[in-house]
């Protein structure tokens, strides 16, 4: 047994050296949004009333307005955060369910000839006629789905794929650097509006590619959670003759509650905290706080009781969200999403 | 499956197209559009009308040494941040596994950091690492260092964007592992204890090779999530001095907003998507090695 009391020991003091590790920078940007300038400029201090006198000028001066618009940046990434989570967590539970109850059969070759006829079709297109780049694109997706859809009908030789093939799939999306679909988002983004869609920087813009963003993680998670679901609740309903739809609504969603929450939760942080697609989709009315925040680092230079203020703002939130899925994680739930 | 399930079939269309299409018109179709951008060239500023170039954006690209150099940067940190986040996040879930005392207390200040925006982190990490007025070039003068310049030299400013990533990232491994252990079955510990097998080698013979295709994931995502890193750099150095920290989503990033080659950064971000396509295929390659080596 003193071996095991060597290890718990040195478990605490790695448990507490972490502590220190974690928190320190969060004390240190929580004890910063007080500071005075003097107590910033004059070397490191540490404790409030004690190396300096707190104040709540930098707080003041960031919802007077004086020090830029913070209120604009707070109000849009709320609601592009909210809607794009709720909408990413609704779709993808929808898709989470159908692939949890249903089975599909994809066959290869019928996706192999949607990408070769969307590619090819939009190359052609491009090259040979003077269409706008989303006409082309809309006209190579009518022609390119329903074909798939007919060829997966049909009895084509070559391997099928299953459901856990359409899960890949979904998930894979992450692995693409973000970088590559958000130049190409934005350069679609540029044509639509060219043809009387404004996109960049609008709200429908935003949602839109924070919706797809999160649909990843909410489909791969939520499939996890519904699984836990019994199916003997949902048998006894349709032998009740009631239809999917219902049963989905009033047994499949409030029984996935923590799920649902978790995962709202997880995709909530991501999109709140996104930098990339916000740096290159915005440009002025829809600025998320990530680009407020960056944008403080030039702008201030060393004024780091602002720049503390706009990083608390946007921590916030975030405490929260820890808070709630912290209390999950004791409860075990999330032990299962990981099989 | 039931008749009356194979009867309303039909439905599982309504509840998955949905998803499927934002998926496949956001996140995949503007690519094809992209791919077809990177054999032209096309630029914003001048204004000069699309010309097809064949594959001479991506040859431009890769014979630049700021290429090879952003990749190396990338995979530099990538591999830095992501060791020690497996290790440390891996013991700190050891640890809060075998109950250590005040495990509640750990808890949110733990899961915290993954939580935040990077931007912000990076933010934070410019006021903790500033050569004056920073707390650790203090903490330095305490112990008698010379004050560092952490953030405009290569080596130092390389360091710190592992140290900050592996500050925000290894909650997650720890989180993930923590539900891995607490889901192996207990009944095979019970009897190595009862045989007074040691608690060394009940990790390396039990515990660990248990572990090991949840491990491979975990480092998996971590590389993949890794090799985007942009935001902690863009606020900290900027990808200097010069070009000494440039990552790739950086590099591109620059090519494409500040000098608006649009072909050329398309290339670039194609060949991006290869690099990340090598480095996971060999990574899984090596990792299916060594898990079979201990199955």
């Amino acid at each position: 047994m003193t071996e095991n009391r060597g290890l718990r020991r040195m478990g605490l003091l790695l448990c507490l050296v972490w502590l220190f590790f974690a928190a320190f920078p969060l004390y240190w940007v929580l004890v910063t949004a007080f500071k005075p300038p003097l107590a910033v400029s004059q070397g490191p201090t540490y404790i409030p009333f004690v190396d300096f006198q707190p104040t709540l000028q930098a707080f003041r001066d960031a919802f007077a307005g004086l020090r830029g618009d913070f209120i604009g940046p707070i109000v849009s990434s709320i609601l592009v955060s909210v809607t794009a989570t709720v909408l990413s967590v609704f779709l993808g539970t929808m898709a989470a369910y159908a692939l949890v109850r249903f089975t599909f059969r994809i066959r290869l070759l019928a996706g192999v000839a949607f990408a070769v006829i969307s590619i090819g079709g939009f190359i052609l297109l491009d090259a040979l006629t003077a269409l706008r780049v989303p006409h082309a694109l809309l006209i190579v997706l009518v022609t390119a789905l329903p074909v798939a859809v007919w060829l997966n009908g049909r009895a084509l030789p070559g391997p099928v794929l299953g459901n856990d093939d359409v899960t890949f799939w979904f998930v894979s999306q992450r692995i693409f650097p973000p970088i590559v679909s958000a130049f190409a988002i934005y350069l679609l983004y540029a044509q639509m509006g060219k043809i009387g869609l404004p996109l960049l920087d609008t709200f429908g813009g935003m949602v839109i590619v924070y919706t797809a963003f999160g649909l990843p993680f909410a489909v791969w998670l939520m499939r996890d959670f519904l699984t836990t679901v019994p199916l003997e609740v949902e048998e006894a309903a349709m032998v009740d003759n009631i239809g999917r739809m219902r049963i989905f609504f009033q047994i499949v969603l409030p029984m996935a509650m923590p799920g649902l929450i978790a995962t709202s939760m997880i995709v909530l942080a991501f999109v709140w905290n996104e930098f990339l697609f916000a740096l290159l989709l915005t440009t002025g009315d829809w600025q998320t706080l990530p680009i407020l925040l960056a944008g403080q680092n030039s702008s201030r230079g060393d004024e780091w009781w602002a720049i503390s203020v706009a990083a608390l703002i946007s921590i916030g939130p975030m405490v929260l969200v820890a808070a709630i899925l912290g209390r999950m994680m004791r409860s075990g739930l999330l032990s299962g999403s990981i099989k | 499956m039931t008749a009356s399930a194979e009867r309303q079939d039909g439905i599982k269309h309504l509840f998955i197209w949905p998803a499927f299409l934002i998926v496949l018109v956001v996140s995949l179709f503007p690519l094809i559009y992209a791919l077809t951008v990177s054999f032209q060239t096309v630029r914003i500023v001048p204004p000069t009308p699309p010309r097809f170039v064949g594959l001479d954006n991506y040859a431009q690209i890769a014979s630049s040494a700021r290429f090879w150099g952003a990749i190396g940067t990338t995979a530099l940190i990538t591999f830095l941040s992501v060791s020690a986040q497996y290790v440390l996040g891996f013991l700190l879930a050891l640890a809060l596994h075998h109950n250590v005392p005040g495990a509640s207390l750990y808890r949110v200040t733990f899961l915290l950091p993954m939580f935040l925006a990077p931007v912000g982190v990076a933010l934070i990490a410019r006021m903790v690492f500033h050569p004056y007025l920073g707390p650790v070039n203090d903490a330095m003068a305490g112990l008698g260092f010379a004050y560092m310049p952490f953030l405009t030299e290569k080596w130092p400013a390389i360091m710190v964007l592992a140290v900050i990533d592996t500050w925000q990232w290894t909650p997650f491994v720890t989180l993930l592992m923590l539900a891995g252990l607490q889901g192996l079955p207990q009944e095979v510990f019970e009897a190595a204890r009862v045989d007074n097998i040691g608690a060394w080698r009940r990790f390396w013979g039990i515990t660990f090779p248990m572990l090991l295709p949840l491990s491979v994931a975990v480092i998996f995502i971590r590389l993949i999530e890794g090799f985007k890193i942009i935001d902690t750099v863009f606020v900290l150095t900027g990808g200097g001095p010069g070009t000494a920290t440039e990552t790739l989503t950086l590099f591109a990033y620059n090519e494409g907003f500040k000098k608006f080659n649009l072909g050329l950064t398309s290339a670039l971000s194609f060949l991006f998507l290869i690099v990340v396509i090598v480095f996971g295929t060999v990574y899984l390659a090596a990792a299916q090695r060594l898990t079979r080596r201990y199955a």
